[in-house]
């Protein structure tokens, strides 16, 4: 669409330029004496309208050659030759209109004296239509501009409501619905154990909202939100959930995406535990070899357990994420054997510094050093 | 008045805890057991034939509703749980009650005052249905439950050979051994992998891997050889459908 066109109030300011033109170009003829002030706004006044009419179409050229991908030269050119041409049509038309207004004898001949004019009224026009081109190149670049702001926010809070829904989804219902009964049951039978509970999941959830919206997080946070989810789990299972971790000190700095573990030690604790009379153990473990980091998490599963309990969603989303942020080089590897079940990951190994300086040094932009070093 | 005897079943201690604590206000109510897995509730409930059951659903070696498969049908069931989309569109289904978790003393109450008036009036409960509308659609039986005594099997699908009516009951015959089961042989065939079980006769389901080969003993008649030698009646629709999936 046109942008002065679609434009209704565009279109009257337009419209309001040229009746100012129109007066400016009454004022050239009349001036001089050449013209009488009625027969130089007769002239002049539906000339410029018209003309003001016709340099509307200059913007379907400025629309095929865009100001940054056309040459200087070529520009110059092509305006050069369409102003001549066009205001020269302009002036044929003004002499087609000088002959009428002769022909309705409301004036004194004009004719001959409006073309006595024409180099004057033809440099005119092809001011007036190179100044059109530069307000329609004007008024392009302005909306571009305005566009791609509009994208750039409506991408933004695409990104943000696809970080709350996956957030969302890490939430499991059955924790939280389950944690909520424990509250509810400790309540009476232990008060201190029940705001022991209320603070430890409100601390987890707290965190969990914190570090989703990171792009990257240290081993150390996630392992602490980790440790933090099993505690609440432990409230609820007793003595059937233990746990032990053993991560490296150094690979603590590492960075990974944040809650990728936290599908792993639900399904652990949905398709692990809680289907075990007895209950058991979950180990988390970290280590660093070479570039690779290594993060295990190891629970117990009973054999007989129905497959339908098995498939999950969740380790297909894990290594959805992996892709996206670390293409193939980055995996997720899942075992079970003699009722132990695995799951590891492997991530490149980069510490917070590190990483941002690659970072920055590939592609200019340091992803936020979460460690604040 | 008789007490009415019942039963707690979680496998988690502070649920377990709630229902007992809501409990003690209703001296109407003995609790004669609690049960922490299936298979405890299974023989807690034949055993002691109670007459209510508060029974979780997610729970180790068998969930709720398998619980409920197993056992006698005339008990008053209170489903409790944190969240079983699938359950809780069958209960609604059969308006049957059930208490999400956390729920408070009221809702307790309510439920614990229509199960009593059903006890009273001695009102079945359509379990099988419920039992056949909570399981989700899509996903194939994995594996079959049996009960002897107090005692459940678990018969995964792949070790069963075949199924044969019996009467009122099935009688499902895997590793050697015969399980007798009180269902019918059409409601257990529409739950089990179609490419895999076979209605070959009115009153046989075979498992297509067992079949060794098919042998014509008359005009239109067939009687399907399974690899350890026994013979099988196959019918004409049985035949087509065989021949479709071989």
């Amino acid at each position: 669409m046109h942008p002065i066109l679609a434009n209704q109030e565009r279109l009257a300011i337009y419209m309001l330029a040229w009746l100012i033109f129109g007066g400016m170009l009454a004022a050239v003829l009349a001036v001089p004496k050449d013209f009488l002030w009625t027969e130089s706004l007769a002239v002049a006044v539906p000339l410029t309208l018209l003309y003001g009419t016709i340099c509307l179409s200059s913007w379907y050229m400025c629309r095929v050659f865009p100001l940054h991908k056309t040459g200087y030269a070529q520009l110059l050119l092509l305006y050069v030759i369409a102003g001549f041409l066009t205001s020269s049509l302009w002036i044929l038309i003004g002499n087609g209109w000088t002959l009428l207004l002769e022909r309705l004898s409301l004036f004194a001949p004009l004719s001959a004296r409006f073309t006595a004019k024409t180099p004057l009224l033809v440099g005119v026009g092809f001011i007036l239509f190179t100044l059109t081109v530069a307000v329609h190149y004007l008024i392009i670049t302005f909306e571009a501009t305005k566009l791609a702001e509009q994208r750039e926010l409506q991408s933004r809070i695409l990104a943000q409501e696809a970080e709350l829904k996956a957030l969302r989804a890490q939430i499991n219902p059955h924790f939280l619905f389950n944690s909520l009964n424990s509250i509810s049951a400790l309540t009476t039978q232990n008060p201190a154990a029940a705001r022991t509970m209320t603070l430890r999941l409100a601390d987890f959830l707290r965190k969990s909202l914190r570090v989703g919206t990171q792009e990257l997080i240290r081993l150390e946070e996630e392992v602490s939100l980790t440790l933090n989810f099993l505690e609440i789990e432990q409230i609820r299972f007793g003595p059937r959930l233990r746990v032990e971790q053993s991560i490296s000190e150094p690979c603590k700095d590492c960075l990974i995406p944040p809650l990728i573990l936290q599908p792993l030690v639900e399904n652990a604790i949905h398709h692990g535990i809680a289907q075990l009379v007895g209950g058991g153990t979950i180990r988390l473990l970290a280590d660093w070899s070479g570039s690779v980091l290594r993060i295990q998490l190891e629970n117990p599963v009973d054999a007989d357990r129905t497959k339908s309990r098995r498939t999950g969603f969740g380790l297909e989303n894990i290594r959805k994420r992996l892709r996206a942020i670390y293409e193939t080089d980055a995996d997720l590897h899942t075992e079970e054997k003699d009722g132990c079940f695995t799951a590891e990951l492997s991530l490149p190994a980069q510490t917070s510094r590190a990483f941002s300086n690659r970072q920055k040094a590939e592609n200019g932009n340091g992803l936020t050093d979460v460690s604040g070093k | 008045m008789q007490p009415i005897r019942s039963v707690i079943v979680d496998d988690e201690e502070l649920a377990r805890g709630i229902v007992r604590e809501f409990l003690t206000p209703h001296s109407d109510i003995e609790i004669i057991a609690e049960c922490s897995n299936g298979f405890e509730a299974v023989k807690a409930i034949t055993e002691l034939k109670p007459d209510l059951v508060f029974l979780d659903i997610q729970m180790p070696k068998l969930n709720g509703l398998e619980v409920l498969e197993l056992v006698d049908k005339n008990l008053s069931v209170i489903f409790v749980t944190a969240y079983d989309q699938y359950a809780v569109r069958a209960f609604e289904v059969h308006a049957i009650d059930y208490l999400l978790k956390p729920f408070t003393k009221q809702r307790f109450d309510e439920a614990l005052g229509r199960a009593r008036w059903k006890i009273a009036q001695n009102e079945t409960v359509p379990f099988s249905e419920i039992v056949a509308d909570a399981r989700p659609r899509d996903v194939p039986l994995e594996r079959v439950l049996v009960r002897e005594g107090s005692k459940v099997h678990v018969l995964p699908i792949d070790r069963i050979d075949y199924v044969e009516a019996q009467d009122d009951y099935i009688a499902i015959r895997s590793e050697g051994k015969t399980h007798l089961k009180q269902q019918r042989l059409t409601e257990l065939e529409s739950s089990l992998d179609q490419k895999r079980f076979v209605r070959i006769h009115r009153s046989y389901i075979l498992n297509v891997d067992r079949l060794a080969r098919l042998e014509l003993y008359a005009k239109d008649s067939r009687m399907a050889v399974l690899k350890d030698g026994t013979k099988l009646p196959v019918s004409r629709s049985g035949y087509e459908k065989l021949k479709g999936l071989l």
